[in-house]
């Protein structure tokens, strides 16, 4: 340092003297290497859970962030040799930089996500800044405080700050700051920490008298663009959605179509479509041995199925129980989901490599498209499209929708519709019964519970009333569907009784009304 | 314009004036060319390409001039020749197939029949350039239901009520209308949002008076409003409506919420190209109290359309029948034989003249061109004063997205309140992809009626494509802010004589009846000036009557 005054030898002395400017501000530079070192962990953290929630595969994403982020603190521990007197000038100036890039890192990521094609390009490459100024921090620190400890005391406290600091964060972390307030706003906090930092040390130390003015400019200026942007994060979250999930988001993609969002916690992974739950790993099965089984069991001479969504191939994992079925034809319109569950490890198990049979076919397409032109005959249509909320999606329940599948079904096939809940959705759900008879089918709804989202309904029709519970046999290891569950689902309590209704029709698109009516006290 | 037919040769004066000292070559060339042009340069419009279309101008103006024609090169003969090949012609050429009649011959001056009812298509959509939808009939047009029956779009009756059981897909999908009022996109047409109570007290009134005149008889037991609505009451309670103009018989019956009167005038402008001021209340009142369709799968308040609009219904009228169509060819002028009539016509693509040998004409064609076409005929009725035709502009857009204000999202029809225009139609509505891509055509409907018809069309067919953009992109951006950049292609369509207005006195005046008599059983008249209201239904009714006229049997 250039001032006289840090040329001073007798450090101890000042020591026992009691407390002087000078050791205020050397405890005041402990104190930063302390908070510096949190905050460096901290970004480290952010970098590697983001990763992890955007791109999946945790253990690689954190081994590699971790491994980029160490290696650029390298990188810029050797730049550090560069950096001549004025020392404290540049430290300051790191700060501010380290205050901002780091604050920054987690609003700046999300948002890029949905925007750009080389995502990981952008991540390393910020993982890299950040190490670098990071890297440069602990060795500058060190040399203002060269002249002020023993060299063997420096090491040793300017160490001991840094670990006790790095273990601060990996505490706090995970238990206070993503609970309390998510990854955006303590990546923007613990930046907003280290442009204090530099005002503290802008204001402690006399040498740096002649730049004060510029920098308290810089400082005020870092400050409002963290403060304001921390208090917009819950905006800048919702608008990147990722955040409104409970557990942590493992993959999260907006297609041409949606918006595919998957969260895993200990138990249980959960996908949702735009913000609206699909399935939960946890009970799914219950769902889909619902949805395919009863009609199944009573077709024991079917060969071609044709399911219309369910792009998550699961009700394709039930179909592929019955090796009597040839062909198993998928349409969904949405390449981005099939392909999901075609590549993602985690759900490739969940629906047991459905997609990799030779029996199955996945067309993407649009379902209404298809059936008017398709030719060919099946023995069961299974129908998994999203709830009918709004009018583009209530057309695939109308009663001319419903009329083109009378043409696709064999005599004797099977259609079945998830028709939403019959307890929330009551009007939804009976609307959707009487508009399949409109269509000139025999209708047998039924219901069964799924914890995760409720009592749920389907919807069985076919062009006889020749249906039985325990037509045929089920196959083996199913955890839901028994010939007693079929018969408890017939069963409609007093609550969930038919009620009249309007018959869905394009040109009244009646369903979509009730659909809006009954979920809509919930939705609030 | 809702089910309004516009009439089928609309003949541009611009074309004319233009023409005046070039020559005749350029009359003879053929078919108006669409040049392709695109915004001002420099302009927010710059990136818009589309252009200016009209009906086949330089040929249709062959029939003021028929002495500029090349000598006949061509002879032909048919028992009935029918000029004009819109809805009313075509109705004339099916009716007579359907009693065995093969010996017919239809001339239409466009490359493709179909007049006002005339689509195009594009990579997004099909789409109207005119008329693009029909009311459910009444049950009683027996006449149209056995059409709909042969076209698919009557599925078959319902057992229990006898009713029509219509096409699913062709009946216009939910939701249907939405209208930008005070900000904000409300369900349905009739002003509601921000509408003070007295004035939603009258817009009540307004609508159970509809509803008693729905069902009002007159003294002769005939329904007061009926279509076609020749078969309306002949009482004269009802009849002495047609005397005064719709803006003076609401202020008489107290109407004077500016929100309902706003919401006539629309409907006055959509479907007769004209203000309240402008058309006989008879007219208007009909507008409202004539439909009474019904159906098992409907309500009298539906409609159909298809992405084409009308072009559909064209479609099928002209399968329906396997007689000739001679396209691009214009008559040009018509003279009395011992045996029948003589027809001069232009084939604008052989570059040729006809010369048609006829025992009968119907003349499917507007009022004033057949006039034009009987200059050297004896005994043609002159109107007491000339047809009230508005001319209309139709813009095609074709986007890639939408900005959406607040409140019901895109309708079939979407109109915004106090605009100068009667706002779009989502030509791409009754589409069941739920594909991403967000491109669709959006037909925008403007009735030029702020001034006399013979000023507005002058002005309309001077305008060009520059300087009509810029005004369309107002009238939708109005109604979508921010649209400009998301806009590629705007055509433009001017009927210089876009369709006939119910002004007040000519529905029950002599005129109308004595314009349309037939001449010596020789000559006919189907178009829908002699019903005052350019409605499918009514040129359907006007080509079925002309065509029993032909077969001397007595009228529908």
């Amino acid at each position: 340092m250039g001032n006289p005054e840090a040329e001073t030898p007798d450090l101890p002395a000042a020591q026992l003297t009691g407390p002087t400017a000078r050791e205020t501000q050397s405890v005041l530079l402990l104190g930063s290497v302390f908070i510096i070192a949190t905050c460096g962990l901290i970004y480290e953290l952010i970098a590697g859970t983001l990763a992890s929630y955007l791109l999946g595969d945790s253990v690689t994403q954190f081994s590699t962030i971790i491994g980029a982020y160490l290696f650029s603190m390298g990188v810029g521990s050797w730049f550090s040799r560069y950096l001549s007197q004025p020392l404290l000038k540049w430290f300051i100036r790191l700060e501010i930089l380290v205050g901002l890039v780091g604050g920054f890192s987690a609003p700046l990521l999300f948002v890029l996500f949905e925007y750009v094609t080389s995502f990981r390009l952008i991540l390393y490459a910020l993982v890299g800044l950040t190490g670098i100024l990071v890297g440069l921090e602990i060795p500058l620190l060190m040399r203002i405080l060269e002249n002020r400890f023993e060299f063997k005391d420096l090491v040793s406290r300017v160490f001991t700050f840094d670990y006790i600091g790095a273990l601060l964060a990996s505490l706090i972390f995970p238990l206070v700051l993503v609970p309390q307030l998510g990854l955006m706003r303590t990546s923007l906090l613990f930046g907003a920490l280290n442009v204090v930092v530099a005002a503290v040390a802008l204001y402690r130390f006399q040498e740096t008298r002649p730049y004060r003015r510029g920098f308290a400019g810089l400082m005020a200026l870092s400050l409002l663009a963290l403060g304001g942007t921390f208090a917009y994060a819950g905006r800048i979250q919702r608008y990147t959605e990722t955040l409104a999930f409970q557990d942590q988001v493992i993959y999260s993609k907006s297609t041409l179509y949606q918006r595919i969002v998957l969260t895993k916690n200990q138990r249980e992974l959960r996908l949702f479509l735009n913000g609206n739950l699909q399935f939960s790993s946890q009970d799914e099965y219950r769902y889909h041995e619902a949805l395919v089984h009863p009609a199944m069991q009573a077709l024991p001479q079917a060969r071609r199925v044709l399911v219309l969504g369910g792009g998550d191939g699961l009700a394709v994992r039930e179909l592929l129980k019955y090796p009597q079925l040839q062909q198993i034809r998928l349409v969904d319109l949405d390449p981005g989901m099939t392909e999901l569950f075609r590549s993602n490890a985690l759900l490739t198990r969940l629906n047991q490599r459905a997609f990799f049979s030779p029996k199955v076919q996945v067309i993407n397409g649009d379902a209404y498209q298809w059936v008017r032109q398709d030719t060919t005959r099946y023995d069961c249509l299974i129908v998994d499209f999203p709830d009918p909320g709004n009018y583009s999606i209530g057309k695939l329940y109308s009663a001319a929708f419903y009329q083109e599948l009378h043409r696709l079904l064999k005599p004797g096939g099977r259609i079945v519709v998830q028709s939403t809940s019959p307890y929330v959705a009551r009007q939804s759900f009976w609307c959707i019964v009487h508009t399949l008879r409109a269509a000139g089918f025999h209708t047998i709804p039924y219901h069964c519970y799924v914890p995760s989202f409720g009592e749920w309904g389907y919807v069985m029709a076919g062009q006889n009333a020749h249906w039985r519970p325990n037509a045929g046999p089920l196959p083996r290891g199913l955890r839901y569907v028994t010939p007693t569950t079929i018969r408890q689902m017939l069963d409609f309590p007093p609550d969930m009784a038919e009620i009249p209704t309007e018959i869905n029709q394009l040109n009244n698109q009646a369903l979509v009304r009730y659909f809006e009516e009954d979920w809509g006290p919930y939705a609030q | 314009m809702r089910s309004k037919e516009l009439n089928s040769h609309s003949l541009s004066r611009r074309a004319f004036l233009a023409r005046t000292g070039a020559g005749v070559a350029g009359a003879l060339l053929g078919p108006g060319v669409l040049l392709e042009s695109c915004g001002p340069a420099g302009s927010r419009l710059e990136h818009i390409k589309g252009g200016l279309r009209g009906a086949n101008h330089r040929v249709g103006h062959l029939v003021r001039h028929p002495e500029q024609l090349p000598p006949p090169s061509r002879e032909l003969q048919t028992g009935v020749l029918i000029i004009g090949g819109g809805v009313a012609g075509l109705t004339a050429r099916r009716e007579l197939a359907r009693h065995g009649r093969s010996d017919v011959l239809l001339l239409e001056l466009e490359n493709h029949p179909g007049g006002n009812a005339a689509s195009g298509r594009n990579t997004v959509s099909a789409y109207p350039w005119g008329a693009h939808y029909l009311p459910i009939p009444d049950v009683r047009n027996r006449e149209l239901l056995d059409f709909l029956r042969e076209s698919g779009v009557i599925t078959g009756y319902d057992k229990v009520s006898g009713l029509p059981v219509y096409n699913e897909y062709h009946l216009c999908h939910d939701p249907e209308e939405r209208l930008l009022i005070n900000g904000h996109w409300q369900a349905g047409l009739v002003p509601e949002t921000g509408v003070p109570a007295a004035e939603r007290t009258q817009i009540a009134r307004f609508f159970r008076l509809v509803e008693e005149l729905k069902q009002a008889r007159g003294t002769d037991g005939r329904e007061a409003f009926t279509i076609p609505l020749d078969q309306s009451s002949r009482d004269e309670q009802f009849r002495q409506l047609d005397q005064l103009s719709f803006a003076d018989y609401l202020t008489r019956e107290g109407f004077t919420s500016s929100h309902l009167r706003w919401y006539l005038d629309y409907g006055c402008r959509d479907d007769y190209g004209a203000t309240l001021e402008q058309v006989s209340a008879w007219a208007g009142l009909h507008y409202f109290a004539a439909r009474k369709g019904r159906a098992h799968n409907a309500g009298s308040s539906d409609v159909l359309t298809w992405p084409e609009g009308n072009g559909f219904l064209v479609e099928q009228l002209r399968r329906q029948a396997s007689s000739p169509i001679l396209t691009e060819t214009v008559a040009c002028r018509l003279h009395e034989t011992p045996t029948g009539v003589e027809v001069l016509a232009y084939d604008a693509a052989r570059q040729q003249t006809i010369r048609i040998q006829a025992r009968q004409v119907v003349l499917a064609v507007p009022q004033f061109v057949a006039h034009q076409l009987l200059t050297e005929v004896a005994g043609v009725v002159q109107p007491s004063q000339p047809l009230h035709h508005a001319p209309w502009l139709i813009a095609n857009l074709t986007v890639t997205q939408l900005p959406q204000g607040p409140g019901q999202p895109l309708c079939w029809d979407n109109v915004g309140y106090g605009g100068a225009s009667v706002g779009y139609v989502n030509a791409s509505h009754q589409s069941l992809s739920l594909s991403a891509d967000g491109s669709k055509v959006m037909t925008l409907y403007w009735p030029l009626c702020h001034e006399v018809p013979a000023a507005a069309r002058r002005q309309a067919y001077q305008k060009t494509y520059a300087e009509w953009l810029p005004q369309i992109m107002a009238e939708m951006e109005r109604l979508h802010p921010g649209l400009t950049p998301y806009v590629q292609r705007v055509e433009a369509w001017v009927w210089g004589h876009g369709m006939v207005a119910p002004t007040p006195g000519y529905l029950w005046g002599p005129d109308r009846t004595q314009l349309a008599r037939p001449l010596r059983q020789r000559l006919f008249f189907a178009h829908t000036d002699y019903s005052g209201m350019s409605i499918f239904e009514e040129a359907f009714y006007q080509g079925i009557r002309a065509a029993r006229e032909v077969l001397g049997q007595a009228a529908v």
